[in-house]
């Protein structure tokens, strides 16, 4: 009933304010967003398909999305949020900004975090689409996580590089790599000089363009068939229909403020402490408004860690959109009822060139998010979440090497091969298999056996760990324990960059943390010797790397948690009958079935402790 | 003489083709309690309506083609077996972790999906094969009788194998099969090597639990039907629907139940395609099956019809994956049997529970006494209580109008017709809402498609469903009521072999790919003297899959050959792919050398040499209805509408609603303003 008022209020706006050459009715409206939708998984499938590394074609660390002529973002719901939210817009506009003109047949590669990019591992390649007069209608644009890029060292991610130059990437602020449909092969040799492996990155190169080209072709299609007018018009409307759902989203939420903080461990760089975030949340609910308050951070570091604007805009927005309890279109409409406030030259977005932004997307980010959806649990509990675990230890290790088994040809490629992190939700437990704050469970998992035919390792273990999950009335996922190592005859470099080896996941409201992470290095005489946060590690013959996986927090006391939900657990064997009595006070009989008084007796027990 | 029975949750449809061709409907209500019982009732009927005892009629069919909901209803009651999954030491929680992936990054209400086998029943085997087939860690056979002890104390069922590389070696996964056909005779068992040699772990792992948690209730079933059949006087030969569009032995199914699931849908796309074109000469089509509890629906497009390479049992991320291929069609619990009522927010909802066969809706007074959809349409005057199934079945309308005032006209403020017409609106939405998840949902306009109505109670609304649409045509095949039957007497025998060899274009290995597609082909050959005997015509197909080096993800290259005679065949497949490249992803990269990985041979043997005949006139049309009868349409309140037998309307002689058109089986509304065409194929045609 709700939904077919609001779609007659989009229809009249769109009516009055448009006046499109024929009329939007609502069908036409469900229709063309759907058609944008799907020109968007099109192009996300053209490129998880053809991808040629790890990243791209296993994991699926990419996004695709179309933005608007006046650079706002259109479309993007089933991608990373950590790529899309803001981005797009802001790399479309430097588009604009710095070619003026725009030819059919142009294609641009973007990577620069000055410039509206997220970080310079994100090879982003815009396409603007233009009509046969010349006039440019559209941005597509696909962005993809490489699996190289040219840093110092054989990893995507330089923690603890001063600045870009230390960084080592090359930084393609918008620079125009096609022309009339063709490579412009200056662009593509640099690359080719740079990058290690650089015929898997030309591949994956083939796959980026192509999947944008598909996007621009179904996109000049759709105008064949409607118009370019009715597409504008369409636009139009579609905006203003998600700002009314996000106005009547916002208006069910209770109005409050609240802030967060949560700390990112030490690296080079940083101060001994870390770096910790602080955000402020305030929900208007009279004005439909969410505001989120970055301003009170620090100055921008020498380390690899800083936020790009990108970056530290998407953090806060998908803690919001995280927070809100029911589905939001998420586009430039929705985004009119949003305010993120940043302040230049600060940690938390806006570093200027040459300060290094080469983590932006993941570590420093996540410590944004988490806060703001913990601020909104503040604020009413229903709202809101729990931290989810940060990320980035051995188990997601950027590894190189050559591999012996295809005459000794050189590798180099990000593994995700166990994720875990969830963080307990108002409504839910936790979603396993997050990846972080940033990823929402997007990404897959590595298949153990596509990981094993691709490189030459061998993965010994790969399991959830019992009694590590952050407890709470709405549980924060469990840690994850992964091993690998090289196959016999060969040698495997693993670099990688981990947070939450002293800053684990927060739970809230009462929940518990989750678990850290912890790595370890497995000698040849099986014995472990434990890693730091951040560690470029050879490994030979007979040795392995042990990676723990983070827990994400609980939301809400584990006392409250329901019994026969903790009885399930025990079962499951997600945690042992000692846990579910200490923690979440539930006491088991001899027979397995939970002993009711003495249940009561615990949790009343628990929760008097609580107060206290 | 062949008969296609198609059991659905309402009812059991039974089409018989006789020996000159000639086609026959049969419906009976389905029996949930025992399945069998009511395939035998409609083989009863049949009988009946031929003269002769069911024993005659069962002896002269030589092929018997079944299409069941039974392990689908299975997995989603949680009614099946008690399965184990036994999978590599240290990698225990495949089907936990899935491969990740998920929709709607920012909901976070929806829990993370249970494993298909609980952690519980998921057991650790020591002994390790690696990616090229090597014994890192020899099988430890002490160890898996140890699990066996636990898999009896907890009194499992069904077990899954899944080691990892078993597609490569299967040493291990077959010596563990060995000792559970040993030690565990009585507990069926799935290994995933021998049921879907795929890559991805988690994948197999998927198709294996899946298959064995059927297996025990699958060959109950089929061994009871198949007995039953026999008793009852079949000699012919059994054949059950897949979720692939075809058919395969009753013997086979057992051997692999996962093709059951989701093959009772499966044979309308089929049907469907058939009459668009037959009728209107349309390539495009919504073909939708009205039954009782289920409205399912599929889009055939240029064409083909409708396949998903990743099939989900439920969402996608959030279901269980099938790990086959099978036919897209999507369910919703909308029907004929779909209950309506007001919830505690005071608006009217139709379904998705249904009244089902069993008490079914209230006018059929066997205790039912929810207003339903057909409660509704009765109400309305849309169906005749006379004339109920031809007859079959008498209705009681004042049972039907309490009914729909108790629960939906007093608690709206109703009158009784304005009760019934809301009741009927609503369904009306819930069934273009499943059709927009089809349609729009991928970016199609169902605006100018045909609608191709199927199933006992699609007369009652596809007209209202087509103008909200924006159709311009709605057809009701004479074979409608019945067209998952009618599409399964038009299907293909049908069996798929695969395997993995590797080989490069730059170094490709004639040889071993030639050894590779003797083997797949002697398959295929066995096939075609085994259960393809006697088919009017056969095919085999042979495919690689193949891509540029370092891609993960296959696409199909044709081979037009059977076997490698030199380097030319080489570089016209390796051009194939190119091409094929080109084509779905819009690129090449002819200069990139082309790996393939798997190769597939499917063999596909048509049962039938001719096509499909006409439906004979059965003795239901038999009867004399009245000329015409009040019926109430929102737009235009009580009218007299006009009654006309399906039978009996004359070809190219058009007919204007309000009008009503009376089958033995089912009952098409004609709303006022829109007009009605009977095709000398048998076919209603109807412009909305």
């Amino acid at each position: 009933m709700r939904r077919s008022r609001k779609t007659r209020t989009v229809r009249r706006k769109a009516g009055a304010r448009a006046r499109p050459p024929r009329a939007l009715d609502p069908v036409t409206l469900a229709v063309l967003s759907k058609r944008f939708d799907s020109i968007t998984t099109k192009m996300a499938n053209t490129l998880l398909r053809t991808g040629r590394s790890g990243v791209l074609n296993l994991a699926k660390d990419f996004s695709t999305s179309i933005v608007t002529r006046d650079c706002e973002l259109l479309t993007g719901a089933e991608t990373l949020p950590i790529h899309v939210l803001s981005g797009a817009d802001l790399m479309a506009r430097s588009m604009i900004d710095l070619h003026p003109v725009l030819r059919r047949g142009d294609a641009f590669l973007h990577n620069s975090p000055y410039h509206g990019g997220s970080h310079p591992a994100d090879h982003t390649i815009l396409v603007p689409v233009i009509d046969e007069r010349g006039t440019h209608h559209f941005t597509v644009w696909v962005k993809a996580h490489q699996a190289d890029i040219g840093n110092a060292l054989p990893t995507t991610y330089m923690a603890e590089a001063r600045d870009v130059y230390e960084e080592g990437a090359l930084i393609f602020p918008c620079v125009k790599v096609q022309q009339d449909y063709e490579d412009i092969l200056d662009i593509v040799r640099l690359c080719q000089m740079r990058i290690r492996v650089p015929g898997q990155w030309r591949g994956d190169y083939l796959a980026m363009v192509g999947a944008a080209r598909i996007g621009e072709r179904e996109v000049l299609a759709m105008a064949e068939e409607f118009g370019w007018e009715t597409l504008h018009a369409f636009t139009r409307a579609w905006f203003d229909y998600s700002e009314q759902r996000m106005i009547a989203a916002i208006r069910r939420m209770p109005s409050g403020e609240a802030r967060a903080t949560s700390t990112h461990d030490p690296v080079r760089g940083t101060p001994p402490d870390g770096i910790t975030i602080t955000v402020g949340v305030k929900i208007d609910s009279d004005n439909a408004l969410i505001e989120v308050d970055l301003r009170d951070n620090p100055d921008a570091m020498p380390c690899g860690l800083n936020l790009s604007e990108a970056c530290a805009r998407t953090a806060a927005m998908i803690g919001i959109f995280n927070s809100i309890p029911e589905s939001v279109p998420t586009n430039a409409g929705s985004f009119r009822r949003i305010r993120v406030h940043i302040r230049e030259g600060s940690v938390a977005g806006g570093g200027r060139h040459p300060t290094s932004m080469s983590v932006a997307t993941t570590n420093l980010a996540d410590r944004v998010t988490n806060p703001v959806q913990v601020a909104f649990s503040k604020i009413h509990d229903g709202l809101g979440l729990g931290e989810c675990g940060p990320i980035m230890g051995a188990s997601l290790a950027v590894i190189s090497g050559r591999d012996p088994r295809h005459g000794n040809e050189p590798f180099v490629n990000q593994i995700f091969l166990l994720d875990t992190g969830g963080a307990g939700a108002a409504a839910a437990d936790a979603w396993l298999t997050i990846c972080h704050a940033g990823n929402s469970g997007m990404c897959f998992i590595d298949s153990v056996e596509l990981d094993e035919l691709h490189f030459p390792l061998v993965v010994k273990e790969r399991r959830l760990v019992q009694d590590t999950e952050g407890a709470g009335r709405m549980v924060g996922a469990p840690a994850g324990y992964c091993e690998y190592g090289p196959v016999a005859g060969a040698s495997l470099d693993v670099v990688y960059t981990a947070d939450g080896l002293r800053n684990s996941a927060s739970g809230t409201r009462g929940g518990l943390p989750g678990a850290p992470i912890r790595n370890y290095l497995r000698g040849a005489d099986g014995e472990l010797k434990e890693l730091p946060g951040i560690a470029a590690i050879q490994l030979r013959p007979g040795e392995t790397v042990a990676s723990y996986c983070a827990g994400g927090g609980g939301y809400g006391p584990p006392h409250e948690r329901p019994v026969h939900k903790v009885k399930e657990d025990v079962e499951e064997g997600w945690i042992t009958r000692q846990r579910a009595q200490e923690v979440y006070g539930v006491v088991f009989a001899d027979d397995g079935d939970a002993d009711m008084q003495a249940t009561a007796a615990r949790r009343a027990a628990l929760a008097a402790a609580a107060t206290a | 003489m062949r008969f296609a029975v198609d059991t659905g949750g309402t009812f059991t449809d039974l089409v018989l083709e006789d020996d000159k061709g000639i086609l026959h409907m049969f419906k009976a209500p389905t029996t949930p309690d025992d399945p069998v019982r009511g395939i035998l009732d409609g083989v009863r009927t049949a009988a009946q309506s031929f003269g002769e005892a069911p024993e005659a009629l069962l002896g002269r069919g030589e092929l018997f083609i079944h299409g069941t909901t039974h392990a689908t209803n299975a997995i989603v009651t949680g009614t099946t077996a008690r399965t184990a999954l036994l999978t590599t030491k240290g990698h225990p929680d495949m089907l936990v972790l899935r491969e990740g992936g998920r929709i709607e990054p920012f909901n976070f209400r929806v829990p993370f999906p249970r494993p298909y086998v609980p952690r519980s029943l998921t057991f650790e085997i020591p002994g390790r094969i690696a990616a090229d087939g090597a014994i890192l860690e020899p099988l430890d056979e002490t160890a898996v009788l140890e699990v066996f002890g636990r898999l009896r104390e907890r009194r499992v069922e069904a077990v899954g194998v899944c080691l990892l590389w078993s597609t490569v070696n299967p040493l291990h996964e077959d010596r563990v099969g060995q000792l559970l056909a040993e030690h565990l005779p009585e507990v069926p068992h799935t290994l995933s090597h021998v049921l879907n040699p795929i890559l991805r772990e988690y994948r197999r792992a998927s198709s294996t639990s899946i298959d064995a948690s059927l297996k025990p209730l699958m060959s109950r079933y089929l061994g009871g039907l198949s007995r039953r059949l026999r008793e009852a006087g079949f000699r012919g030969r059994l054949l059950m629907l897949t979720s692939q569009g075809g058919v395969m032995d009753a013997e086979d199914l057992t051997q692999a139940p996962i093709h059951a699931v989701g093959s009772g849908p499966s044979m309308a796309p089929i049907a469907g395609r058939h009459f668009a074109r037959l009728d209107v000469r349309a390539d495009t089509a919504i073909v939708a099956d009205t039954g009782g509890t289920t409205y399912d629906v599929s889009l055939v497009r240029r064409g083909s019809i409708p396949m998903t390479p990743e099939t989900w049992l439920g969402q996608r991320y959030r279901g269980h994956i099938l790990g086959f291929p099978s036919v897209d069609v999507r369910s919703i619990g909308a029907g004929g049997g779909s209950i309506a009522w007001v919830d505690e927010g005071g608006l009217l909802q139709v379904g998705p529970m249904s009244a089902s066969a069993v008490p079914g809706p209230a006018s059929y007074a066997k205790g039912g006494a929810r207003p339903t959809v057909t409660d509704a349409a009765l109400v309305l005057g849309y169906v005749d209580p006379a004339y109920f199934l031809g007859g079959a079945m008498k209705l009681d309308v004042a049972l039907a109008e309490d009914a729909v005032r108790r629960d939906v006209g007093v608690p709206l403020g109703l009158g009784l017709h304005e009760a019934a017409a809301a009741i009927v609106s609503v369904a009306t939405e819930n069934m273009v809402g499943a059709i927009e998840e089809i349609t729009i949902n991928q970016g199609i306009d169902p605006r100018g498609a045909v609608l191709v109505g199927g199933g006992g109670a699609a007369g009652l609304n596809s007209v209202a469903i087509a103008r909200r649409l924006g159709c311009t045509k709605v057809i009701i095949p004479e074979l409608g009521a019945a067209l998952s039957a009618a599409g399964a007497i038009m299907s293909d025998l049908h069996a798929g072999y695969r395997a993995l060899h590797y080989t490069v274009t730059d170094n490709f290995d004639v040889a071993g790919v030639n050894r590779t597609l003797a083997g797949l082909l002697a398959r295929c050959r066995s096939f075609l003297e085994g259960p393809g005997t006697g088919a009017a015509e056969h095919s085999i197909d042979v495919v690689a899959e193949a891509r540029y080096r370092h891609q993960i993800w296959e696409i199909d290259v044709p081979i037009p050959f059977h076997r490698f005679e030199g380097g030319d065949q080489v570089a016209g497949v390796r051009e194939a792919f190119h091409r094929a490249h080109e084509e779905i992803f819009g690129f090449g990269d002819p200069g990139s050398a082309v790996e393939f990985v798997g190769w597939r041979a499917t063999v596909r043997c048509r049962l039938r040499g001719r096509g499909l005949g006409r439906l004979a006139r059965e003795k239901g049309y038999r009867v004399k209805l009245p000329s015409s009868r009040k019926a109430y349409f929102g737009d235009t309140g009580l009218v007299e509408a006009r009654i006309e037998l399906f039978d009996a309307l004359r070809p190219d002689r058009p007919l204007k609603g309000p009008a009503i058109i009376e089958s033995p089986f089912t009952t098409v509304v004609i709303d006022p303003g829109a007009q009605v065409l009977r095709k000398r194929s048998g076919t209603l045609v109807i412009t909305p």
